[in-house]
């Protein structure tokens, strides 16, 4: 086996083996590790800011959205209010109207009423004259008096 | 694989410049080419995504380009895999952990490139790494609580007269760390890459019924690969688990 029988290398080997792992660990250690760790910071320190800033827009869209609603109740509100009122006012409005409708018939029946009523008084009363007239006449003829004279 | 070539060859080390320092031989081997190689890709690969540093402010910037995304899904692996283990203490020892893990992991898929070489398959270049993390992880231990570190071998609630028995052995369990933490990744490399070569070698042995075991090196290939990543992830998590030992004790 190579590994066990070429001693004659053992000091050359072990001789490059500290060279390089020096110069390995020590480029790593002061100049290659320390940039990819500010790299890598960098990006962490943008990110941390970001979610902070984040959090502060979250906060205030959810202050917008409670402001927003806030304003949409009070619309609706103030829109069922005007539909109450409006509906009052169209209610009392109908029924003025059909008040002052039904009073008026109300009056025309009452004029026609009494329209009819004369209209059959005058009726009678000159049906009255004309039986008295035909009675009279009746009286005169079948009695020979005058018709004049003749008092019902 | 050539006739009588032993399946063990490729994990020969073979010198491409001689170099001689105080007597000893340091020479630069194929080992330390494909060390060179890694240490290179990973700086590249996780450098080079963040050297445009675009100045604009703008929200584009923060947009990670294709290469970023791929750097910052290795930085925010190890990073989870500490937190889950060491938790908030373990940010120090990031770059450690983060070093192991990358350069195991790329010398495992490195070496799995035909005609490349695994210098993870090397006991003494994983025992080095192991050794590495244990002395790290002891001094740590002693950093941290002084004296009170040898707690660490007390099982607490235990009854006194069980303490002989058991303090030997949890400091033999101590001390077999470097040895299982390098012998693991070593053996599996070592297994894998020369099943590989076995199975590639009965390919032209076979003739037509080639076939067989070329399927079974495609399949045997991607098992390879994640026993590459497999094994990168368990040296770093038990270097994590190490430190969290040596932070909190029990």
């Amino acid at each position: 086996m190579p590994q066990l029988e070429q001693v004659e290398f053992f000091i050359s080997q072990l001789f490059w083996l500290g060279v390089f792992f020096v110069i390995l660990f020590s480029v790593l250690t002061y100049i290659t590790l320390p940039k990819i760790r500010a790299f890598l910071n960098k990006r962490d320190d943008f990110v941390r800011s970001h979610i902070s800033k984040q959090d502060e827009l979250i906060k205030k869209a959810e202050s917008i959205i409670e402001n927003y609603e806030a304003k949409l109740t009070e619309a609706k509100n103030q829109a069922s209010q005007i539909i109450n009122d409006a509906k009052d006012e169209a209610l009392h409005e109908s029924e003025r109207l059909l008040k002052a409708t039904e009073e008026k018939i109300q009056q025309e029946i009452k004029l026609t009423e009494s329209r009819v009523q004369k209209e059959k008084e005058d009726a009678l009363s000159e049906l009255n004259t004309q039986l008295k007239d035909s009675a009279t006449d009746f009286i005169s003829k079948v009695t020979n008096i005058e018709k004049g004279n003749i008092n019902l | 694989m050539a006739k009588g070539e032993s399946p063990l060859k490729q994990f020969e080390i073979q010198p491409i410049i001689d170099i001689n320092l105080f007597g000893l031989d340091i020479s630069f081997t194929n080992s330390a080419l494909w060390m060179t190689v890694t240490t290179a890709f990973i700086l590249i690969f996780f450098t080079a995504p963040f050297l445009k540093s675009k100045k604009t402010n703008s929200v584009s910037d923060l947009y990670p380009s294709r290469m970023q995304v791929a750097a910052e899904l290795g930085f925010s692996f190890i990073n989870s895999l500490l937190n889950d283990t060491v938790g908030k203490e373990g940010k120090k020892y990031f770059s450690l952990v983060f070093t192991l893990f990358m350069f195991i992991l790329f010398g495992n898929l490195f070496g799995m490139i035909p005609y490349s070489f695994t210098f993870t398959s090397h006991i003494i270049v994983t025992l080095a790494l192991a050794m590495g993390v244990f002395i790290f992880v002891t001094i740590l231990g002693f950093v941290k609580h002084g004296v009170k570190f040898f707690s660490f071998f007390v099982i607490p609630g235990l009854p006194i007269y069980m303490l002989p028995l058991l303090i030997p052995i949890e400091i033999i369990s101590y001390l077999s760390r470097p040895i299982s933490l390098s012998v693991r990744l070593f053996a599996n490399m070592l297994a894998g890459h020369t099943l590989l070569k076995v199975f590639a070698g009965f390919v032209s042995a076979l003739g037509i019924f080639g076939i067989l075991p070329l399927v079974f090196i495609i399949a045997l290939t991607g098992l390879e690969i994640l026993i590459a990543f497999l094994q990168a992830y368990v040296f770093a998590i038990l270097t994590c688990l190490y430190i969290n030992d040596a932070l909190h004790l029990h």
